[in-house]
Formats: C-alpha cells, sequence, structure tokens
C-alpha cells in the first residue's frame, strides 16, 4: 500500500520528461528500480550511492526525493523527513517530495504539516494517483467514516407520468 | 315471470360477486431486501449521495422493469439497481389481480463519522 504512494522520481521519467536521468548516473536509476520492487534496503544503498555521483541539482533533488520514500518503506520516518526536507529546502514546488514528506508526517501523525503539504502537491499536480492516496490516507487518519445506507419505500400510482 | 326475472337477475348478481376478481393494492410484502454495498470509490473520496429507483413487482414477487428515476452520484446507481435486482417480495395470491403500481425504493448513502480510541494515549 505504502509503496504504491510513494513517488519515484526516476520511475515517473515516462510521463515527465523533465525529469529524465541520464545513464550517467546508474546507481540513481538501479536504486530507483530497487524501490519500486520494494526491496527498499537496496534501493537505499544504490540511492546513497547515486546521490555521491550526482552532477546536477535535479539528480541531487532526485536522490533524496528517493531516499526520503526509501526511509518511509523502511519506517526510519526521521531519516526520510530529513532527505524530504533536503529537497524541498532547493526546490519547493518538488511535489514528488512534498507528497512524500505529507505521507511521512502522516506516519508521525502531524496531520496539520501532512495537510500543508498535501494542499501544496494538490495544487501542484491535481491528477496523481499517488497524490489522491495521500489524500485518501490522510482522511482516514483525521476523519475515519463507517459507511451506511438507509432505505426508504414508497408507492407510485400507475397512472403517474413522473417515471 | 316478472318474479323469475328477478330472481334471475339476483342470481346473476350473485354469482359476479363471487367471481369478482380482487385487485393488488400495491402493498406488496417485502420477503427480502437486499442492502446495496457503499461503493469503496465512494468511501475513499468521501462521496455520500442518493439514488431512487422505481420498479414493478411482478406475481412471482421478483422486482421488474427496474430503473433509477433520481440519483445524486451515478456512482450509486448500478448498487442500487443490483439491491433493487436482490430483492423480493411474496407472491401475489391467485385471486388478485396484478396492478401497475410501481414501487419506488430511496437508498440514502452516507459516512458516519466514527471516533477511533487510539489505545497509546491515556486521557
Amino acid at each position: 500500500m505504502i509503496l504504491s504512494l510513494l513517488l519515484l522520481s526516476a520511475v515517473a521519467t515516462a510521463d515527465e520528461s523533465k525529469t529524465v536521468l541520464g545513464s550517467n548516473n546508474q546507481a540513481l536509476k538501479e536504486g530507483a528500480d530497487a524501490l519500486q520492487f520494494g526491496d527498499a534496503e537496496e534501493g537505499i544503498r544504490l540511492t546513497l550511492l547515486g546521490l555521491r555521483r550526482a552532477n546536477t541539482a535535479r539528480e541531487r533533488q532526485t536522490a533524496h526525493s528517493n531516499l526520503c520514500a526509501g526511509y518511509v518503506l523502511v519506517e526510519q520516518y526521521q531519516d526520510a523527513l530529513v532527505s524530504c526536507n533536503k529537497v524541498l529546502a532547493e526546490n519547493e514546488s518538488h511535489w514528488r517530495a512534498r507528497s512524500n514528506r505529507a505521507l511521512v508526517y502522516i506516519k508521525l501523525k502531524d496531520y496539520e504539516r501532512a495537510e500543508a503539504d498535501l494542499a501544496i502537491a494538490e495544487t501542484i499536480s491535481p491528477q496523481s494517483r499517488s497524490v489522491r492516496g495521500v489524500r485518501r490516507m490522510l482522511l482516514d487518519a483525521v476523519n475515519p467514516v463507517a459507511p451506511n445506507v438507509v432505505i426508504d419505500e414508497r408507492r407510485q400510482p400507475a397512472h403517474s407520468n413522473e417515471n | 315471470m316478472r318474479i323469475s326475472l328477478v330472481l334471475v337477475c339476483l342470481l346473476a348478481s350473485g354469482a359476479l360477486a363471487d367471481e369478482s376478481v380482487r385487485i393488488d393494492t400495491g402493498e406488496r410484502v417485502p420477503q427480502t431486501t437486499a442492502v446495496p454495498k457503499y461503493p469503496e470509490k465512494a468511501i475513499r473520496d468521501r462521496i455520500e449521495g442518493e439514488v431512487e429507483v422505481c420498479f414493478n413487482v411482478n406475481r412471482s414477487g421478483k422486482p421488474t422493469r427496474i430503473a433509477v428515476r433520481r440519483s445524486s452520484h451515478r456512482l450509486f446507481e448500478r448498487p442500487s439497481i443490483r439491491a433493487v435486482r436482490e430483492s423480493s417480495y411474496e407472491p401475489l395470491p391467485d385471486d388478485i389481480a396484478l396492478s401497475g403500481i410501481k414501487t419506488c425504493r430511496t437508498f440514502r448513502f452516507f459516512l458516519d463519522p466514527v471516533a477511533i480510541e487510539d489505545p497509546t494515549e491515556i486521557d
């Protein structure tokens, strides 16, 4: 469940050409793949390696954003927060990091901060499936509900033309 | 002759009274009432709403000509129709004629807020 909500920058390259990573940082790419397949520890290791080899701000941000996701997977929420904060310090409109940090805040039960980050992520990328998933998680945390259906029945004369 | 004519009339009216057919007043007795499933997507997105479904009930008690008459959200229509289809009424006795009275059911889908207590927190 969590894995599907986490936003991995390298994985999202197919639908957003601006985040395409060059093949010069193979570790970063392989780290994203490992995280995508749920191998969080290997993903973190490779992403840290990719971070050391990062040549551009974009690569660095991608690495930190994916580290944030990886640390969420291994439930190291404080480490995840540090990584997400590093991305957002450089690029406050990095919606993947916003969404990931919102998820971290939900895990830490800091719902106000989660709401603030999520609202920004929704503004930047309202159609993202992951962002909507995080919204549902937040709603379930702060506004849990029980579904209910009430049935009323009545008769309607045959001559009525309403139907 | 006159007496016999009156007698014939009386007999005829009596016969008619015995053979008269009672008409279904529409008060069919529900046998099973299926409750629609609240759509998962509607729960996740916190959507509430209502659907009115109208239908006829045939002689054997099965709903027929099921149609949505009013709906606040399409998400609720399919489960409402399914619930009506899975419902039934008691069969109509043979001496009662089937009427064209429609039955309409309104399904109100709503989400009750629930309070969940955190077992780790102490008051």
